[in-house]
């Protein structure tokens, strides 16, 4: 089953993802970005891309979908730079799923 | 009649030749002490005798004498609120006669007393055709019991003469005109224990016999006429739920019997009933009570009797139309004193050492358990409960007794020591344990409330298991690896097992739930599960669905205390967490993120 793509973030940010054909959703407010994750992962976006930026005012959004199996919340930085959320989330995932750091 | 000689004494068993005219199962006076006696195995004139009563000082060469008699019991008014022992003597009386807290050897008392004049009513009149288990007049036995006096076994034909007033025991209140003469009727029966009282017809058992306790009512209910094993580990509590079920179920009379357990639990069962008031009746608890006593000093020979004893009391008051239950704490103490018998007899041992004849004298017992038409020509309906209590050794069901009990009990409720470590009481295991009447009851509850009662109890097992289930992930790699619904499942189990299925025995609200009560209660953590889903589906996050309810929550768990007279406060509860939860999602779910 095919699922689609989706980038949810700061305007600036997500709007160059729109040329590799990816659904792009601009949020201002975390409040727009949560109710939007939320909407998204009704239907059928089987991987969300999330700038850092935003992602840092969510927590418990990402943390909602950490169990699930769908949608795939991966963090992206964003025109201003990382913030080093996203590595260290594969970092610890990682770890949960081979015992120890290997990266 | 001519008497046998002692050629062995072993403990409880005694063997004494020359007993050719005696027949198995005839009772006999031992010894010169004429110690009381049944005979359970004859070879030839040599006869094994079963001795009631310590046998210390008894030796070879000392007199037996056969009475020709079963081991029978005494029927009659007089029966409720006693305490007898194994063989049906009344302990008060004997503790008189005797001057002795223990029981002295070689004492023959009357189970009933026959000075004491009771008011008989007839409700027959002279010239009425009779037969065996009609009624012929009543007797007000105590507040509560009105003791029908039935016309005995053996006895038909019409009256010939009957009157009420003040009679004792063994004086004529009936004369009934029967094909060989007239017979004298009095207000006593005798009736020999191992045999069952009989009946007319067997009834399916499918109405609900109310505990008030919770686990057992909503998720392991028993029929009137049922039969439930309770097995647990010593510590787990199969004696409170004894007791619990002894004070609070709706049935008209319950014997007790305690059979090989500490002596405490019977004084307790003492202390307490008298001053218990049963909430079908509004009198003491003592007035519908019958206790046998065989605690574990007492004789163990008499162990056997006391759960025959104790059936055959019950059997009698279902004939006049009651409903009983019977409670033996514990069968695996009268299986243990089987199986000493057993083995002094030298019989061939089967499991564990247990007599190969296990199996069948359990199914023997609680098979005299059920729901009947009685004989005689108004046909009433009575039942018998039976409840036993079993103690497998460290707790392993896999045990003969346990085994052989469930192969006839209908209903299993498996006490747990990890539950009782945890302090959850009554520790019913809701995995283990089940009930084969739950679709019987549950269509019965359904037409008595008017509700989807079956449909909810189905639902609330649902998520235990699957609590269960998701107890085993969070074992391995945490909460946090559970998704959002899984971890509202795990809290609303939390309040099932919490709220719901712990019962406080010693609390004076908590320790009884009427039936209405238990539905709201349930109806309560239901419907609080369902707005809280209601609530994720709309975007609520479960963080902020648990943060906001904690002060209602809190409420849930205290609705166990509301009392009887206030459960519509449960209701408006429920009305309550309906609101709260909209203004969470009102809210937009944004208490955390803003």
């Amino acid at each position: 089953m095919a699922h689609k793509i989706a980038v949810v973030g700061d305007k600036d940010s997500v709007l160059p993802f729109k040329i590799l054909g990816f659904d792009v959703f601009a949020s201002s407010t975390p409040r727009i970005a949560r109710e939007t994750i939320d909407r998204l992962a009704e239907e059928n976006y089987g991987v969300i891309y999330l700038t850092e930026a935003m992602a840092k005012e969510i927590p418990d959004t990402i943390k909602r979908y950490d169990a699930e199996v769908q949608p795939a919340i991966i963090l992206i930085p964003n025109h201003k730079g990382s913030l080093n959320i996203g590595k260290s989330r594969i970092q610890k995932n990682m770890e949960k799923a081979v015992g120890q750091n290997i990266l | 009649m001519k008497k046998g000689t002692i050629v062995k004494v072993s403990g409880p068993l005694v063997m004494a030749k020359g007993m050719e005219h005696a027949n198995i199962q005839d009772l006999c006076y031992v010894g010169d002490m004429r110690l009381v006696g049944e005979i359970i195995e004859m070879r030839h004139d040599v006869a094994s005798i079963q001795v009631y009563e310590e046998t210390s000082g008894v030796g070879p060469g000392e007199p037996v004498e056969t009475t020709g008699e079963a081991l029978s019991v005494e029927l009659g008014p007089g029966i409720v609120s006693q305490m007898f022992d194994g063989i049906q003597r009344p302990l008060d009386t004997f503790k008189a006669k005797t001057d002795s807290n223990f029981l002295v050897r070689g004492v023959n008392i009357e189970a009933l007393d026959r000075q004491n004049k009771w008011e008989f009513n007839a409700t027959k009149t002279v010239g009425d055709m009779v037969e065996p288990g009609d009624i012929i007049g009543t007797v007000q036995e105590t507040k509560v019991i009105e003791h029908r006096v039935m016309i005995p076994h053996g006895v038909k034909g019409k009256l010939t003469a009957i009157e009420s007033g003040e009679f004792s025991l063994e004086d004529v209140v009936a004369k009934v005109e029967t094909d060989n003469g007239e017979t004298d009727v009095t207000m006593l029966q005798r009736w020999p224990v191992r045999r069952g009282r009989p009946f007319k017809k067997k009834l399916n058992p499918d109405k609900p016999m109310l505990t008030g306790q919770r686990v057992i009512d909503t998720f392991f209910p028993i029929t009137k006429g049922g039969a439930a094993a309770v097995p647990g580990p010593f510590g787990a509590g199969k004696t409170v739920v004894q007791h619990q079920i002894a004070k609070f179920s709706d049935v008209d009379l319950v014997v007790y019997v305690g059979c090989g357990e500490r002596g405490n639990e019977m004084t307790d069962v003492l202390n307490e009933f008298p001053e218990l008031v049963d909430p079908n009746t509004g009198e003491s608890l003592m007035e519908r009570t019958i206790l046998i006593a065989n605690t574990s000093n007492m004789p163990v020979a008499a162990r056997e009797a006391s759960i025959y004893t104790g059936i055959t009391i019950a059997e009698y008051f279902r004939d006049m139309g009651y409903s009983v239950a019977i409670m033996a704490d514990s069968t695996s103490r009268w299986a243990e004193a089987l199986r000493e018998m057993s083995g002094r007899l030298e019989e061939m041992p089967g499991d564990e050492g247990y007599p190969a004849y296990l199996g069948s004298r359990i199914a023997e017992y609680y098979e005299r358990a059920g729901r009947i038409l009685t004989v005689g020509s108004e046909e009433r309906e009575g039942s018998i409960t039976a409840i036993g209590a079993v103690s497998p050794p460290g707790g392993d069901t896999s045990e003969p007794v346990t085994q052989n009990t469930l192969r006839v009990v209908k209903i299993f409720w498996a006490l747990d020591s990890s539950l009782a470590q945890k302090r959850h009481f009554p520790s019913v295991n809701w995995l283990t344990s089940y009930s084969l009447y739950l679709d019987d009851v549950g269509k019965f509850m359904d037409q008595d409330l008017g509700t989807n009662w079956a449909e909810m109890v189905q639902h609330s097992m649902n998520i235990l298991q699957e609590e269960s289930e998701l107890q085993e992930i969070v074992r391995l790699v945490g909460i946090e690896s559970l998704s959002e619904k899984d971890r509202l499942t795990m809290v609303i189990a939390q309040q099932l097992r919490e709220d719901y299925l712990q019962q406080n025995a010693f609390d004076d609200v908590d320790t009884f739930t009427s039936r209405t009560k238990q539905y709201y209660m349930l109806d309560l953590i239901l419907s609080f599960e369902k707005e809280a889903r209601e609530a994720m589906r709309l975007g609520a996050y479960y963080k902020e669905i648990v943060e906001g309810t904690t002060d209602l929550r809190d409420k849930i768990a205290r609705a166990k205390f509301i009392s009887e007279d206030n459960v519509e406060q449960i209701r408006a509860l429920k009305d309550e967490a309906k609101e709260l939860i909209h203004n969470i999602v009102a809210e937009g779910g944004m208490t955390q993120n803003a």
